[in-house]
């Protein structure tokens, strides 16, 4: 689009257009920083024709009526604002469902790998997060995991755990997906390696499912 | 509307799940009824703390809004299914056990699996709305007491992570007068997102009911077993009083 035909807005709708793609396609898209900071430039500019203008009027008495342009430029703001607020929550909310979807298991949300475990093979999401975002999550997982040690005061009940299906049975079938080194059962220590198949209490590797290393058969 | 609230009403076919609850493996040590009557018309007195916990897991499920804790009720849960597991634990590490009660151990298991599940997802029901809401908890006090202290605690550092980021990421970037997190802009929805009571839920009423006043004006009095579809705020002190379910 020809730059000079660009009306204050359109930025924010892309913007908004980014978060729209992200959520009908299911996936993370890049945080996209350079348009983020265009939109706040933009804020800027729009401040300081907004200032302008009202330095022409007489201050506590603005009308409307007479002053559009004072309207029009307050409208952009906040409708520019509330565009920036809208992309960033709704990452947000698409990193905590990734965060839940991998039992809250941090390290491998953020681990650089390019075969981040969890069926996506070749995701990397760390790439795609602005530094506040890595933040965010830390600050959200330290959060729950106090929350957990504080409520439930009892390792019962793994909160982390998928709550989409009920148990049906106490023993799952599983295949091993990547090594996991040897993991603590009911039936004494097993050496998970690759390509085996094994029966397995269901409670005691539930987390490894969750985390990829493992697929129920 | 007095027309689709009667065309509404019907008597309760039981939800697969509740149909499941009831054929699952039995506590051993829950009293088993002989005639296993719908769990949905049992008189309340008879009501166990499983069955509670899935009405209230239910509720939860369907409210708009957030309702009280059921701390002692969990607590209840957990101090059981402990006592289960440990009684599992020696149960299987005696050799003079029988194959029937290795079968019946299985069952047990299996059934605290499922107990887990229903607390577990009970708590994220609980967790998505608080952080939901959780800058709307945070400046309303009235809400503070329906939570236990943990989920408080979460909510409001949940309200100051979200603030932060939105300043680390947007806000202090922008002019002063633009950093609010709460402006009141008019034709705009507002910034805190608050519980939407007049969302529609279906009650099922769980004793012949106290009449509620509708929107409209007009009163309504549900009977026993009646299912009606309602703005939450008309049933609202029927929830909080169990006189009614959510499904």
């Amino acid at each position: 689009m020809n730059t000079n035909a660009r009306q204050y807005g359109d930025l924010a709708t892309q913007l908004i257009t980014e978060s729209r793609r992200s959520t009908s396609t299911d996936t993370l898209l890049k945080y996209n920083d350079v348009l983020v900071r265009s939109i706040i430039r933009e804020q800027r500019q729009l401040e300081t024709i907004l200032e302008a203008s009202l330095s022409k009027v007489p201050p506590n008495n603005i009308d409307p009526q007479k002053h559009p342009d004072i309207l029009l430029y307050q409208t952009m703001i906040s409708r520019n604002k509330r565009c920036l607020l809208a992309y960033h929550n709704h990452r947000l909310e698409r990193l905590k469902d990734l965060f839940w979807t991998v039992g809250g298991a941090l390290p491998l949300l953020l681990s650089t790998s390019s075969a981040t475990p969890g069926g996506q093979p070749g995701v990397d999401v760390r790439s795609k997060l602005s530094p506040h975002e890595v933040d965010f999550l830390r600050s959200y997982s330290a959060s729950l995991l106090t929350f957990r040690s504080g409520v439930l005061a009892t390792e019962e009940v793994d909160l982390f755990a998928p709550i989409s299906r009920p148990p049906k049975d106490l023993h799952v079938q599983v295949r091993v997906i990547r090594d996991c080194g040897v993991i603590q059962t009911e039936v004494g220590a097993l050496d998970f390696k690759k390509g085996q198949r094994t029966l397995v209490r269901r409670g005691d590797v539930e987390h490894l499912i969750v985390q990829g290393y493992l697929e129920e058969v | 509307m007095a027309d689709w609230l009667d065309a509404l009403n019907t008597t309760m076919a039981g939800p697969s799940f509740i149909d499941r609850v009831r054929n699952a493996a039995a506590d051993d040590d829950v009293p088993i009824r002989d005639d296993f009557g719908p769990i949905l018309a049992q008189d309340i007195a008879e009501e166990t703390s499983l069955q509670q916990l899935i009405r209230h897991w239910m509720n939860e499920r369907h409210a708009p809004d957030i309702l009280p804790a059921q701390e002692h009720l969990l607590g209840r849960l957990l101090d059981h299914i402990r006592k289960q597991s440990d009684d599992v634990q020696l149960l299987c590490a005696d050799p003079d056990s029988s194959e029937e009660e290795h079968f019946r151990i299985i069952l047990v298991q299996t059934e605290v699996e499922r107990v887990k599940f229903v607390i577990r997802s009970y708590i994220r029901t609980r967790i998505h709305k608080i952080e939901k809401y959780a800058q709307y908890i945070s400046a309303t006090p009235d809400m503070h007491e329906r939570l236990s202290q943990g989920e408080l605690e979460h909510a409001q550092r949940y309200a100051r992570l979200l603030e932060s980021h939105f300043m680390n990421s947007v806000l202090q970037s922008l002019p002063l007068s633009q950093r609010g997190l709460d402006d009141d802009e008019p034709l705009s929805p507002a910034m805190i997102t608050q519980p939407d009571r007049q969302r529609a839920v279906f009650a099922h009423a769980r004793q012949a009911c106290p009449p509620v006043r509708l929107p409209d004006g007009s009163t309504m009095e549900m009977e026993k077993d009646q299912i009606s579809l309602t703005p939450y705020s008309v049933i609202e002190q029927l929830l909080a009083r169990g006189e009614v379910e959510l499904v």
